[in-house]
């Protein structure tokens, strides 16, 4: 199978919440859980006889109802996760594992299990900072969830199973890293939204399906012959982007997202959790160091280093800052972000969307405009 | 509805006494407030002063404190308007204190987000300055006093749909009307936005920064286990980082003063209970918000919770009611509308509303055990961990409420008023469910659609618009006024 067949399968998954992938691991008799937020561990959640589903709400029309709960000032990512969970879309999951993320995830949950009363939930607590006592407080809260999810679905927690599950999706990241790798070439063989399906699909119950795929996805890759014209390399920085609608338009008008540090894409959450010693210290380590998000409240300097390193090491021409509209974190972030790196001397682009693709027309007027800003 | 079957009512007097008796209470009080604020130009210089003056242009604004006095008494009668008075007295003097602090002890100086407990502060010879402090007081003396601030703020690229409260904080910071400092402390509380404008702030000020890190889930010993580790590592860090170093006696007399006013308070609930209310309004709220947020421990605190409560209990063997025609009785969710702040004056006379017990006010915190070092840190944990702004805003909707509905049960409530802050989006999102719970109680709730600070959003008019089309479309109660 060529990458183009490979990735037109994929877009099949894409288009809908429950996927084939979540159709045939059910069948084999797993259990999907949905989650919505990074510092929800999806090893914990590969557990054998589990299926770890981040949750999307593809092709949502509007959020009516959702906005009588929610109200229209919560980001429309969470209220477009609460209309389809209202509508019967997420019928299919077995329960559902929330992070005390933010303030938006967290009312979604008050408003989930008042309106919709799924049979398990869990809210993780997760510390705002690093260091011992956050790491001792985490690990515990891992200890925690997983006591739960043997006791209601009987799933072997032991150390042993983590091992294992850390190990796949270790092995999972260093295949993923290979096509990732790809993406720093001077002309990349797959595009950001090439790059971004094959990212929603495994995050959204394919993982374990796709492992031995990814090879062989690899392999088509060096077959490939076309090589995508672009204007100007871009790295993608922001929160949550589960729809490759928003890269293509990037794409249409000649970027092409050669690197991305937002929660739905590979950097830095790629990178391997330790093998060795207690496996969950491992997973709570690796989850709370990898600070790709700003409601981590101690490093937006790191974060802010973190991306001009990235953008040597993609040789990105200017960075393009998303966030959800009404995401206070990133709003936040995002201003002194965009600060931080003009006074760096990086072009960068600040862009508020809305969680369903909107505005294309100005949106493209906007990236138009800034390709040309840095002479592309 | 329950309106009031038994209405007590003042000796009748007629409309120029009772302005004449506004005016000598207002002449009384102001009077001091000016005697206070000269003293202290005199102490400062009045070069300095007016030097000071231009460096923080808030000040001014501070100066006029006395059109808030004559908001609160203006038409309230007898020893609820006296209380009124003594409470803005009160806040008066604290904010001199706190000028003189700036003004004389800057080199002690630390800047603190609002949901840090500073007592701790004070017990190492610190001196707090709460950042969210200016941002609170000046729309409640001068309703668009903080727009400049809330526009800085904006204009540096903070989205506008921000809370108020912290986009004003930040433009204050941004237009360097922050006074100089040695350190920051602040925390993830009360709210992401909250939590992230400290980003701003310490990039603004390059100050040295803590964070202190509070569990979502806090009711539980874990959580006061871990807060407590968090505050014995702030006391290390200011150890480090400022001349401040702990006194834990200093901070057990803090503690104790604060017992003291908590056990007064106590009394003063057990008052405002009753129907028709000896006592309501700011002596409830304000007195609560300003002693148990700013200054906790001081004695000044409990002086003027222990006089509340002897002027509550003259009023009721008296058989004087805080407002002679109390119609309803109402409970405030949320901070309250401060740049509408004498809602609570003009609830009463427009429509007999008392307004007895509010979200900021109500907690169910025990006396802090001073026995250790440790006891005093854990209770000063839950203090912090329990505090209206985490536990309504940010923590479990259960919390949420649970509360509304036990506090309109205890304090015999006709109707929940939420100051529907536009930037709040924590209690945005738990409206849906809250007008479910209300309609299936049968409790009338009102939300007003407003912004904390910026009158711009929804106008002092516009709030008045909502409070009568809900009076008169679901109380059925006409305007007395």
């Amino acid at each position: 199978m060529n990458f183009d067949a490979w990735q037109a399968q994929l877009q099949l998954v894409l288009d809908q919440p429950e996927n084939v992938f979540i159709e045939r691991a059910t069948a084999a008799g797993k259990i999907p859980l949905g989650y919505t937020c990074s510092y929800v561990p999806r090893a914990l959640l590969s557990l054998d006889g589990l299926v770890p589903v981040r949750l999307r709400a593809p092709g949502v029309a509007g959020t009516e109802i959702a906005d009588i709960y929610l109200s229209n000032v919560i980001c429309s990512y969470t209220r477009s996760l609460l209309e389809y969970a209202l509508d019967g879309r997420y019928g299919f999951l077995g329960g559902w594992v929330f992070a005390a993320g933010c303030d938006h995830i967290r009312r979604l949950l008050d408003n989930l299990a008042y309106l919709v009363k799924p049979a398990f939930v869990h809210m993780l607590d997760v510390p705002h900072r690093q260091g011992q006592a956050a790491l001792d407080w985490y690990v515990e809260e891992l200890a925690v969830l997983c006591r739960k999810l043997n006791a209601t679905f009987g799933v072997d927690t032991g150390n042993a199973a983590l091992s294992k599950a850390i190990a796949r999706q270790n092995r999972f990241n260093q295949k993923l890293q290979a096509i990732a790798e790809r993406r720093k070439e001077k002309q990349p063989p797959l595009s950001g939204v090439e790059f971004q399906r094959i990212m929603i699909a495994a995050l959204c119950g394919g993982q374990e399906e796709m492992l031995d795929d990814l090879e062989k996805m690899a392999a088509a890759l060096k077959e490939r012959k076309i090589r995508k014209p672009y204007r100007a390399r871009l790295l993608l920085v922001g929160g949550n982007i589960d729809d490759i609608a928003f890269i293509q338009v990037l794409e249409s008008c000649g970027g092409m997202v050669v690197a991305d540090r937002f929660c739905t894409g590979s950097i830095p959450g790629m990178a391997l959790m330790d093998e060795e010693g207690d496996p969950l210290q491992a997973i709570a380590r690796h989850t709370l160091s990898r600070i790709a998000c700003p409601r981590m409240m101690e490093e937006l300097d790191v974060r802010l280093q973190a991306i001009l390193q990235l953008k040597a090491e993609y040789t990105a021409d200017g960075v393009i800052i998303e966030n959800l509209k009404f995401c206070d974190i990133w709003g936040i972030e995002s201003a002194l972000l965009v600060q931080g790196l003009r006074d760096a001397g990086v072009p960068v682009l600040r862009l508020e969307r809305d969680y369903r693709l909107s505005g294309e027309g100005q949106l493209r007027t906007r990236v138009q405009a800034f390709l040309e800003s840095m002479g592309k | 509805m329950r309106e009031s079957s038994a209405i007590m009512e003042l000796p009748k007097k007629d409309y120029w006494s009772s302005l004449l008796g506004d005016a000598a209470v207002y002449a009384r009080y102001s009077l001091v407030n000016w005697f206070k604020i000269i003293l202290l130009v005199i102490k400062h210089g009045p070069w300095d002063t007016i030097r000071d003056l231009r460096r923080y242009p808030w000040i001014l604004v501070l100066l006029q404190v006395n059109r808030l006095l004559w908001r609160f008494i203006r038409g309230r009668k007898g020893r609820y308007r006296k209380a009124s008075a003594m409470v803005m007295a009160d806040i008066v003097a604290a904010v001199i204190r706190m000028m003189d602090d700036v003004f004389f002890k800057g080199d002690r100086l630390v800047i603190h987000e609002d949901m840090i407990p500073p007592e701790i502060l004070r017990a190492m010879g610190l001196v707090p300055f709460m950042a969210e402090l200016l941002g609170i007081l000046m729309p409640m003396i001068r309703p668009h006093a903080v727009e400049a601030y809330i526009d800085a703020c904006e204009n540096a690229g903070i989205p506008p749909d921000i809370c108020s409260l912290p986009k004003s904080t930040m433009g204050l910071t941004l237009k360097g009307h922050l006074p100089p400092a040695l350190a920051i402390v602040t925390s993830n509380l009360p709210c992401d936005g909250g939590m992230s404008s400290y980003a701003l702030i310490e990039r603004e000020l390059s100050l040295p920064t803590i964070r202190l890190d509070i569990p979502y889930r806090f009711n539980n010993e874990k959580a006061v286990a871990y807060f407590s580790r968090e505050l014995q590592r702030l006391i290390a860090w200011l150890e480090e980082h400022t001349p401040g170093r702990m006194d834990w006696e200093r901070l057990r007399e803090i503690c104790e003063e604060r017992n003291r006013m908590a056990a007064h308070e106590l009394e003063l609930w057990d008052l405002v209970r009753l129907r028709p209310s000896p006592l309501a309004g700011e002596a409830v709220w304000l007195s609560h918000m300003w002693n148990f947020n700013v200054t906790p421990g001081a004695r000044e605190g409990t002086h003027i919770f222990r006089d509340m409560v002897a002027m509550g209990k003259q009023n009721l063997e008296e058989g004087i009611a805080s407002i002679p025609n109390e119609r309803f009785r109402a409970l405030v969710w949320n901070p309250p509308t401060i740049h509408f702040i004498d809602i609570y004056n003009w609830a009463e006379k427009a429509y007999g509303i008392s307004l007895i017990m509010d979200s900021m006010t109500f907690n169910r915190l025990g006396p802090i055990d001073t026995g250790s070092n440790e006891a005093m840190l854990r209770g000063l944990s839950q203090i912090i961990m329990a505090g209206p702004m985490a536990r309504h805003t940010r923590g479990p909707a259960e919390n949420y409420l649970n509360d509304i509905f036990h506090i309109t049960k205890h304090f015999n409530i006709d109707m929940v008023w939420v100051a529907g802050h536009i930037g709040c989006k924590n209690t945005q999102a738990l409206n849906g469910m809250l007008r479910e719970l209300c309609r299936e109680q049968g409790l009338p709730l009102l939300i007003i659609n407003y912004d904390l600070s910026d009158p711009r959003i929804v106008s002092r008019e516009g709030i008045i618009e909502q409070i009568d089309h809900f009076m008169e479309n679901i109380m059925k109660a006409k305007r007395l006024k």
